[in-house]
């Protein structure tokens, strides 16, 4: 398969602290993310996949080139949207584009006609010639998008691309990324630690933690890594000790995990289980609160593979 | 009140976490006093003089050692050393070129039969030519010539056997350009200024605070290399710091009365190009200097605290608002190796001296050695620092 990205052992290290650690990653023509907390390592690794911090350590191709010996090469065929905006915002958003557009030594003819398709394509063909200090955050952060795109690059890689962001203005962004996809064929590697854009969005995932990939495949794959079953959430007002025995002793019952105020269930098959919770918390003294059965999410994917819970 | 006292406790309690700024509100003043005071204090001294000596013969050798002496002189109100760095030039064409060329600030002429006419009881008259471009030292040489005049004559007098020698001798101080005023003097290094002004605020600077502010990365990730960055960089500042120079000259002119002779009665082309050639090297020196220095700065905030007194140690030490001769020897020997003294220098023989390209090609070549160096250092500075 021709790879969009792939990495060799990929490691860099600031002095004793080792930010990305040996990292084996193939991404295809596909939309992929890059799934963490914060301090995983998923900036710092994109941050060498797109030239602009050297590895320690190993190489990767970008794009059919080489990141540490042919780095001008992988900058003319990606774009790149970071986390922090780099957006001349004293210019308008043509200024911004046309600007970028020269970088890359795109033709003025060609580069007019690509920045106004773009700016329609993302709702701000009227705005085009207004200060770029008076966009909204969601308004930039589709500006910066699009911008990447004026070179047309093969991969775009977005760096929490909607991080600060209000629910709407989101969801906007998203869709956005979605269809630049869809229209324009690109791969897209994106940094994340929201959920459900990830869930949504991405083909496929990798869940970084400590500098390593610690799980990979599609959304429904990682989830059923850790399943063939459902979840279980019970809250309790009283949970006795052997009420959680006799629950990690029972067959129907994969695992059991302990939270805030209850118990989160992992169980063979939901609909049957839940009723006999029901009896077992009862008849060893617990007192239930309330129960329901809920679809897996990447959270317990991540919660399974890491240990803790990426909305902490 | 509780609140007033909270709040400018915050202030108090930021301003001791940032030592730089603390040291900056120190430094700025107290390096003014030291640079101004030593500069404005100082008498001009060791001004160089031409002599054209066409007499030979007691009086004119006592004249000239007279000259050559160091004497004790007032200026306003400060008892200070006085001689002059006599350079006999044989011809007073000769002379004359020095002048313009700026290495001379004055001539002394002693005309053919100058002792004769002593010895005769005759009247005599010393022509002595003042570069009045530099109106400060002008005014203290022409008093300072007729001083050592007036001890031939006290010497003549006593010499003479039968204390009947009624010779006279007067001094012909002559300007050898039309008056030029101070704040003419002044204009070049407010030029100079402008450019300086520029080359701290919008040349390098705007790159740290894109660093900060991330956007450099921005510019990393784009095929452009990286001294394609530093050389836009830089083709930008020396437009910006034209523009203003150009605005402040155009000012000068227009509104401060100003009157180069470069413009006026005649424009001359070749002298307002070659004025432009000489903002051009400084505004690239100099911008290419604080990018330099910008990118290796640590930050922003150091960045800004500390151009202040480079700028202070720069302009007063060019020789903008003083002439050079009336500074100690440690504020010469800077401005040797200061851009902004050639700059000066240049302008004021190009604006106020009719000069050509023979008398400002000295400025050119340590103006475009200091740009070229420059130019490299930020290049490789800001391979290393961005």
């Amino acid at each position: 398969m021709d790879l969009a990205v792939q990495t060799f052992g990929i490691t860099k290290r600031f002095g004793n602290f080792t930010a990305v650690d040996h990292l084996n990653l193939k991404v295809g023509h596909e939309v992929f993310g890059l799934l963490g907390p914060n301090g995983a390592g998923k900036t710092t690794l994109q941050r060498m996949l797109v030239t602009v911090m050297a590895p320690t350590e190993g190489t990767a191709t970008v794009a059919g080139a080489d990141i540490v010996h042919e780095a001008d090469k992988v900058r003319e065929r990606i774009g790149v949207v970071t986390q922090a905006s780099t957006l001349d915002v004293e210019l308008t958003a043509l200024q911004n584009m046309n600007l970028y557009g020269m970088y890359y030594g795109i033709p003025r003819k060609e580069r007019q006609e690509k920045i106004k398709e773009l700016l329609k394509v993302v709702g701000l063909a009227d705005r085009a010639k207004i200060r770029v200090a008076g966009y909204s955050g969601g308004m930039k952060r589709r500006l910066e998008i699009v911008r990447a795109l004026v070179s047309d690059p093969q991969i775009l890689f977005l760096d929490e691309p909607t991080t600060g962001l209000d629910p709407q203005a989101r969801a906007a962004v998203l869709e956005y990324v979605q269809r630049i996809h869809e229209d324009h064929g690109i791969t897209l590697v994106i940094t994340t630690h929201y959920l459900d854009e990830a869930e949504n969005l991405c083909d496929r995932l990798a869940i970084v933690d400590h500098g390593k990939v610690v799980a990979e495949g599609t959304p429904i794959e990682l989830k059923r890594k850790i399943s063939g079953g459902d979840i279980v959430e019970a809250d309790l007002s009283v949970l006795p000790e052997k009420a959680l025995k006799a629950l990690e002793n029972a067959d129907y019952v994969l695992g059991v995990k302990k939270r805030d105020g209850g118990l989160t269930i992992l169980a063979k098959n939901g609909a049957e289980a839940v009723p006999k919770i029901v009896s077992l918390i009862d008849s060893n003294g617990g007192k239930l609160r309330t129960i329901a059965l809920r679809e897996l999410t990447l959270d317990d994917v991540f919660l399974e593979v890491t240990g803790r819970s990426l909305r902490e | 009140m509780k609140g007033a006292l909270a709040v400018s406790l915050r202030d108090i309690q930021k301003f001791l976490g940032q030592p730089v700024l603390m040291v900056s509100t120190i430094v700025g003043p107290f390096l003014t006093l030291i640079l101004l005071g030593s500069a404005f204090g100082g008498a001009i001294t060791h001004a160089p003089i031409a002599i054209v000596q066409e007499s030979y013969g007691p009086y004119s050798s006592n004249f000239i050692r007279i000259l050559r002496n160091d004497q004790t002189c007032q200026f306003g109100g400060i008892d200070c050393q006085n001689s002059f760095q006599l350079r006999d030039v044989p011809v007073l064409d000769t002379a004359q070129e020095m002048l313009h060329a700026g290495l001379v600030k004055a001539i002394v002429y002693l005309p053919l039969g100058f002792d004769d006419a002593l010895a005769a009881n005759s009247k005599v008259t010393i022509t002595v030519t003042l570069d009045n471009t530099d109106p400060l030292s002008a005014a203290a040489i022409g008093p300072e010539v007729s001083q050592a005049g007036q001890q031939l004559s006290s010497l003549v007098q006593t010499s003479s056997p039968d204390s009947s020698n009624n010779s006279s001798m007067t001094f012909d101080l002559e300007d050898a350009y039309r008056n030029v005023f101070y704040i003419e003097f002044m204009a070049p290094g407010s030029l100079i200024q402008s450019i300086m002004f520029v080359s701290i605020i919008a040349g390098g600077v705007q790159l740290v605070v894109d660093k900060e502010r991330g956007i450099i990365e921005g510019y990393l990730v784009t095929p452009l290399k990286k001294y394609e960055i530093v050389l836009g960089v830089l083709l930008s500042g020396v437009f910006k710091a034209l523009f203003s120079a150009v605005a402040v000259f155009i000012l000068a002119v227009a509104v401060a009365g100003v009157r180069p002779m470069s413009i006026f009665p005649n424009p001359n082309a070749t002298q307002i190009i070659m004025t432009m050639f000489t903002l051009f090297l400084t505004s690239l020196g100099l911008i290419a200097m604080m990018t330099a220095y910008a990118v290796r700065s640590t930050s922003a905030d150091l960045y800004r605290v500390t151009c202040f007194p480079i700028n202070l140690i720069l302009y007063y030490t060019s020789g903008a608002i003083y002439p050079l001769n009336g500074m100690p020897a440690w504020m010469q020997d800077v401005s040797v190796i200061n851009p902004e003294t050639y700059a000066v220098d240049a302008l004021r023989l190009l604006m106020y001296k009719d000069a050509g390209l023979p008398a400002v090609i000295g400025d050119f070549i340590f103006l475009s050695i200091f740009s070229g160096l420059m130019l490299a250092l930020a290049i490789v500075a800001f391979r290393r620092g961005i």
